[in-house]
């Protein structure tokens, strides 16, 4: 069947059933020293990126994040102050408790919204109708534009006190909030501007939904399900390792939020830090505020956060993530 | 391995570039390149290098690479390549920023040139010369002056039937005009912006009463001082002399066409004298300017903005001269006008005054001439962390104008708060 040809290629990589003669072939070098230089010479470009641009800085940042180094420090200003900074983020700076939060918030009631929506609109798109490739098209759009300052300039025009959301509720004889403008409104505007921008993970799910074989469909109607126990039984089953997917990436990207609110709040994170988003955070007590000692300590309690945060994603996959090939497993 | 390989010998190729011109600057007429940074927009970038470019006529072996950009990221630029070893020779601060680079030694400790008067600043306004100095060190020279200033809206109060504003009036008079502009307006037109988060309004307000926003590298006020300027402030808003929470925060940010006088969402706004040109632009309105309420003796001659040397340029000597050039020259001084504020030479303002032609800076400069024999003592420029202050004030002045926090409690946030900036 097809299902079992597609999982094919994947058996042998399993860990327990690599052949021994792999193994030999692994370690032995041979004639393969050359080979491997030509690798590294190819491999070159992207190693130097990685030293040079990831590695090298990501490293300098954790020994910055001990320090009390300051954007303008040269080397011989900068002190170690061990684990001071640490101390004072969880100890002594409501802020940064006002950012968890703040970034939480977004990013729960975002992401589980945003990938609704994606799914169902993936759902509509998946039929074969007429011109349904502009709908795509269309539906894709948002999401190309979505890291842009012009678009959340838009957007708070949109939401600002006189804005043309409130002229739109007016016409309905509604008064308007003041939105962008207002604590209690303006994170609201900026999930809805991350919901909105659901193209991407709508894209993913399309392609998903093209791999679930029509096949099950017609052995689910022959059997007598509704649509809606062939969308609970088959597709959402069959679809599931694509549901993880988008799951874990716009959870990153999620926690990731910052061109929209440092748009919107003017840099600020404002008003009342109600748009603190944790990056926005970092960004003002590392640049606005010269602490670039702080902000790296931020950056690495941020980075094993999300760390933590997808090893537990991971870790729940294996209770609802159905593969293909799950029977190997 | 590979990437280290080829990253070393450039680390070391670039480092020994550099040493290689240390010896220099003895020889008068050895060619010196300078590089200047500044921010503003394209008639200050005009005038400021219209003015470099009569120095270089004068002194053929010294050139200027120029380079401004706009207010937005010019000191992410600047910080940037300072860590980096490469400030500009010149570059353009406030005193925002001055006490912040001086005591980190990223500018030039230009007293010994004051002392021997190559950079004369003699004809300045004592406080203005003073104001450019960071633990005894002068880390900046006053480009130009201004002064907290209060711009109105002329002929909305004309049309309303208002009274001009006047300088000298009280706050609670000030408050009670702006409660009388909201009602004549028949609500449309509040009488002030809210000045609660603007640190220049509680700095004059503070000093108006003895004390000052900085003792030293502290605060010089208490959370009971906080609490009042919160409550002046509340029964204001309360009152309907000021637009609500949403508006306020509008007006909050510092972009100057967003200020409320120029978007008509309120009367007044809270700014410096000299940028009633700038706000002119952008409203028809004729618009006024005066000093904070109060007694005037709590304004200052401020350092608009400055010009600092690199610690690291290799042509000390000729920083000095070109700075002096800036505000002893009279040409140059004719040529910069009063853009950036006040000229700082007292002989050459009224030169520079019988050369302006736009209204509103003949009275930005009438205003000044006006008020500077009042003006108190100017106070040490702000400590290194004022960034950040700032920034907290208006955060937390917006929790009580939202209603989120009460003055006592927003105060005393403040406080704590800031003391982790300053320290």
């Amino acid at each position: 069947m097809a299902l079992t040809t597609a999982s094919a290629p994947v058996v042998p990589e399993q860990p327990g059933r690599r052949s021994p003669a792999a193994h030999k072939r692994r370690g032995s070098g041979g004639g393969r020293g050359r080979q491997g230089v030509a690798g590294y010479v190819f491999l070159s470009p992207w190693l130097l990126g990685l030293m040079g641009i990831t590695a090298i800085p990501m490293l300098l940042s954790l020994y910055l994040s001990f320090t009390d180094y300051s954007v303008f420090s040269t080397w011989e200003d900068v002190q170690w102050i061990g684990l001071e900074n640490y101390q004072e983020m969880f100890t002594g700076d409501p802020q940064f408790y006002r950012a968890v939060t703040v970034t939480l918030v977004y990013a729960l009631v975002m992401v589980p919204l945003k990938l609704a929506a994606a799914l169902a609109v993936a759902l509509l798109l998946n039929r074969a109708w007429r011109g349904v490739g502009l709908f795509r098209g269309l539906f894709y759009l948002p999401s190309l534009l979505g890291g842009s300052v012009a678009l959340a300039l838009v957007w708070s025009a949109l939401f600002a006190g006189d804005g043309a959301v409130n002229e739109f509720l007016a016409f309905f004889g509604i008064t308007g909030q003041a939105w962008v403008n207002d604590p209690d409104y303006a994170l609201g505007t900026l999930i809805i501007l991350g919901i909105w921008q659901f193209g991407a993970p709508m894209v993913i799910f399309l392609a998903g939904l093209k791999q679930v074989p029509v096949e099950l469909y017609e052995a689910a109607s022959v059997d007598g399900a509704s649509p809606w126990r062939q969308f609970w039984h088959v597709t959402m089953p069959m679809l599931s390792p694509v549901i993880f997917f988008n799951l874990v990436l716009e959870t990153i990207r999620g926690f990731q939020g910052f061109t929209s609110a440092f748009v919107i709040s003017n840099g600020t994170g404002g008003p009342v830090d109600s748009t603190l988003l944790y990056t926005l955070y970092l960004y003002k007590r590392g640049f606005a505020e010269f602490e670039m000692g702080y902000a790296s300590a931020l950056a690495w309690v941020f980075l094993l956060a999300i760390g933590v945060l997808t090893v537990v994603l991971f870790s729940t996959g294996r209770f609802w993530v159905h593969y293909a090939d799950g029977e190997d497993r | 391995m590979a990437a280290t390989a080829v990253a070393l010998p450039l680390i070391f190729g670039a480092a020994a570039c550099g040493d290689s011109n240390d010896d220099a600057g003895t020889d008068p007429n050895e060619k010196v390149e300078l590089s200047v940074f500044w921010w503003g927009d394209d008639s200050r970038a005009e005038t400021t290098k219209k003015v470099l470019d009569a120095y270089t006529a004068a002194h053929p072996n010294v050139t200027f690479v120029t380079t401004f950009q706009g207010n937005q990221g010019y000191l992410d630029k600047l910080s940037t390549q300072a860590a980096g070893g490469n400030a500009p020779d010149i570059f353009q601060l406030d005193d925002n920023m001055l006490s912040e680079l001086a005591e980190r030694k990223v500018t030039l400790d230009l007293t010994p040139y004051v002392e021997d008067k190559t950079l004369d600043l003699s004809k300045f306004p004592e406080s203005l010369a003073k104001y450019g100095v960071v633990d005894g060190e002068q880390a900046g020279v006053a480009l130009a002056e201004n002064t907290p200033g209060l711009i109105y809206n002329k002929s909305k109060l004309k049309e309303f039937g208002v009274a001009e504003p006047t300088t000298g009036m009280t706050w609670e008079a000030f408050i009670t005009w702006a409660k009388e502009v909201s009602t004549k307006s028949g609500g449309k037109m509040p009488g002030t912006m809210d000045p609660s988060a603007d640190y220049k309004a509680l700095w004059v307000w503070l000093r108006q009463q003895g004390k000052e926003f900085y003792n030293g590298k502290e605060l010089g006020f208490t959370a009971e001082d906080l609490t009042r300027w919160f409550e002046l402030w509340k029964g204001a808003r309360d009152s309907g002399a000021t637009p609500t929470a949403d508006v306020i925060h509008e007006g909050n940010s510092s972009d100057a066409s967003k200020q409320l006088v120029v978007t008509g969402k309120a009367a007044t706004s809270w700014v410096w004298s000299n940028q009633l040109a700038a706000l002119s632009k952008n409203t028809k309105d004729e618009l006024g300017l005066m000093a904070y309420p109060g007694d005037p003796s709590g304004q200052w001659a401020r350092a608009s903005m400055y010009w600092s040397g690199s610690s690291k340029t290799k042509y000390p000597d000729v920083v000095a001269d070109v700075i002096n050039y800036f505000v002893n020259d009279a040409t140059a001084a004719k040529t910069l006008g009063i853009e950036r504020g006040i000229t700082p030479n007292l002989d050459l303002r009224k030169e520079v005054e019988a050369t302006l032609t736009d209204a509103n800076q003949k009275t930005s400069l009438a205003f000044e001439t006006e008020i500077t024999p009042k003006f108190g003592a100017a106070p040490t420029p702000p400590p290194k962390g004022h960034a950040a202050v700032r920034t907290l004030l208006v955060s937390i002045a917006e929790s009580v104008q939202y209603g989120k926090a009460t003055p006592a409690q927003a105060a005393q946030d403040f406080l704590t708060q800031a003391a982790g900036k300053l320290g």
